[in-house]
């Protein structure tokens, strides 16, 4: 009965442990609604027009456009080296190496911010990183970037110093939007990436 | 009393350690059926392959390049052979013989542990995996099947014992 | 960390030799607690040698405790521990068939190699006649395969469809267990035993 005895008090208090302890629940990778909402406040997805453009003058080779619009607008006008990954496909396995991967920035943009937006927010509630969203989309860029309004003379100094720079980049970038369209047409290489290693499933059974 | 068992609690708990090791390593745990299927599916392929690409069942294990003899359960069951037998030879019970109730016959024995192989063979498969590979180890996974599984099978022995007691007893 | 092989933290190449190693282990715990005697594995069922009972129940509470402890630490993603698939009609009545194996043949198909690795004629016929009954399940496969398919309720815990915590489960698994090694020492005081 000694060894009955000692084994009932070691399950006993074992099992006594472990019926009042929460489960480990993390799930590796993934965000929590809150996780979400605080980046969210904060804007750390936002890319603004200006630095785009900064980054794209200096040829920085760590941004990846993503065009998130259908195919047609794609063909219509899209940034240079920009890929194009409509929406409706962010998930499928052909585009996993380019959104989820730790080299490059993405940087999603559409017209507007809605399907960009929508794009982030999927992968990164997949625990995707390097994901960000065009701040105001094209027609922001546009607005701003290729067609700077002229500020009024009375502006502060910065307003117009930050004229000076879209001024700059608007004929770097073609100046009118309709020159503006591609005049390259090498897609982006794709990221030579270290990728979280796909878990198996596990397997088993007789 | 004297045993020359070890002592069943111990037994269990080493018993538990190593399925855990299963877990830890592998993520499955143990069984033993699957490698007598892994058996089958290579000798019916041997004999008729054409018989077993037409099976429904046969084909799941055999076929396209895939060895059914290179599973894991096979080179688990194999070392179950070797531990088996280094248990026994290191306790003295290394003996070739027939085990069973004086009740009964050698020849009566071996005939009621032949059907005996043929249903649990049969339930095995048809419950997807036998006392170790479904219940104990479905078990310690918690899942639904195992607990199942596991009262179906202690049930119905339980419940069928009267009727065999000339047999045991 | 673990499970270490679907993880590649081991290379897949070690998988077989791990099985290998995890089977001796298995066999000799097996042979150690008696069961490669089909006498002392049936006296479960007629109380007079309860050693199944003990060992079955003791490795699976260990085996349990082990993994959610294991996860506690996250030592383990039980994500990648497999759970077997529950389908519920093809789970009881192969249940049924089995207990009927036991109780008649006196083995179950990992006892039966644990005991004739050390000589044991009935449980080589034993194990041929497992041979003989998934044989007799492939060629009749298509049957039996309503029944087989029936009631799939996926890769399921018990824990989930009684919407209890996974703890609070293992808890009870060992009340119970403990209550049934109390009932079993009084059964085998009550029934006059000799061991085999």
């Amino acid at each position: 009965m000694l060894p009955l005895k000692r084994l009932t008090a070691i399950l006993f208090g074992l099992g006594l442990v472990i019926a009042f302890v929460p489960e480990n629940t993390t799930k590796q990778y993934k965000l929590t609604a809150g996780e979400m909402l605080t980046e969210i406040q904060f804007g750390t997805e936002m890319v603004s027009s200006d630095e785009l453009a900064d980054w794209l003058i200096n040829k920085d080779p760590s941004i990846q456009l993503i065009d998130i619009r259908t195919p047609k607008e794609y063909e219509q006008f899209h940034l240079d080296n920009a890929i194009n990954i409509p929406l409706n496909q962010i998930l499928e396995d052909e585009w996993v190496d380019y959104v989820d991967q730790g080299i490059k920035m993405n940087i999603f943009y559409s017209n507007g911010t809605t399907l960009s937006h929508e794009a982030w927010m999927i992968t990164r509630q997949l625990g995707y990183e390097n994901n960000y969203v065009l701040q105001g989309g094209l027609n922001y860029w546009t607005e701003t970037i290729l067609n700077p309004s002229i500020p009024s003379p009375y502006s502060a100094d910065d307003e117009i110093a930050k004229y000076e720079f879209r001024k700059g980049a608007s004929q770097y970038f073609g100046g009118d939007v309709k020159s503006s369209t591609s005049q390259s047409k090498s897609k982006a290489s794709k990221p030579k990436i270290k990728r979280k290693k796909k878990k198996k499933a596990p397997q088993g059974g007789c | 009393m004297k045993t020359k068992y070890m002592n069943p609690y111990l037994a269990g708990v080493l018993l538990g350690l190593v399925l855990l090791s299963a877990f830890y390593f592998t993520g499955r745990g143990l069984g033993a059926s699957g490698a007598v299927k892994s058996m089958v599916v290579t000798a019916v392929e041997t004999v008729a392959p054409e018989h077993t690409a037409d099976s429904g069942f046969y084909s799941k294990y055999a076929g396209d390049g895939k060895n059914p003899m290179k599973s894991w359960l096979v080179f688990e069951v194999l070392g179950v052979l070797v531990g088996g037998f280094l248990s026994g030879a290191l306790a003295g019970r290394l003996k070739l013989k027939v085990e069973h109730h004086p009740n009964i016959t050698s020849k009566k024995r071996l005939i009621l542990a032949g059907i005996g192989g043929i249903l649990f063979g049969y339930g095995s498969q048809l419950g997807r995996g036998c006392t170790s590979g479904s219940a104990l180890t479905g078990m310690a996974v918690l899942s639904l099947a195992g607990f199942v599984t596991m009262m179906a099978i202690f049930g119905t022995a339980f419940a069928l014992a009267y009727f065999f007691r000339r047999n045991w007893i | 960390m673990g499970p270490l092989i679907p993880q590649e933290i081991i290379a897949e190449g070690w998988n077989f030799f791990i099985a290998f190693v995890v089977g001796v282990g298995f066999g000799f715990v097996l042979e150690q607690a008696g069961f490669s005697s089909s006498r002392k594995l049936a006296g479960v069922f007629y109380g007079y040698d309860t050693v199944v009972l003990k060992v079955f129940f003791t490795a699976a509470v260990t085996g349990m405790l082990g993994l959610l402890y294991f996860s506690l630490f996250d030592w383990i993603d039980l994500n990648l521990v497999w759970v077997n698939p529950t389908f519920l009609w093809s789970a009881i009545i192969g249940g049924i068939i089995m207990g009927a194996g036991f109780i008649i043949g006196g083995y179950c198909p990992g006892t039966s190699v644990c005991a004739l690795s050390i000589g044991k004629i009935d449980a080589m016929v034993f194990f041929g006649g497992i041979f003989i009954g998934i044989f007799l399940f492939g060629e009749f496969y298509e049957i039996i395969k309503p029944l087989y398919m029936a009631e799939y309720l996926g890769n399921i815990k018990l824990s989930d469809v009684l919407g209890v915590s996974q703890g609070t489960l293992a808890f009870f698994v060992i009340l119970v267990a403990l209550g049934m090694f109390y009932v079993a020492e009084i059964a085998e005081k009550k029934f006059p035993r000799k061991e085999y």
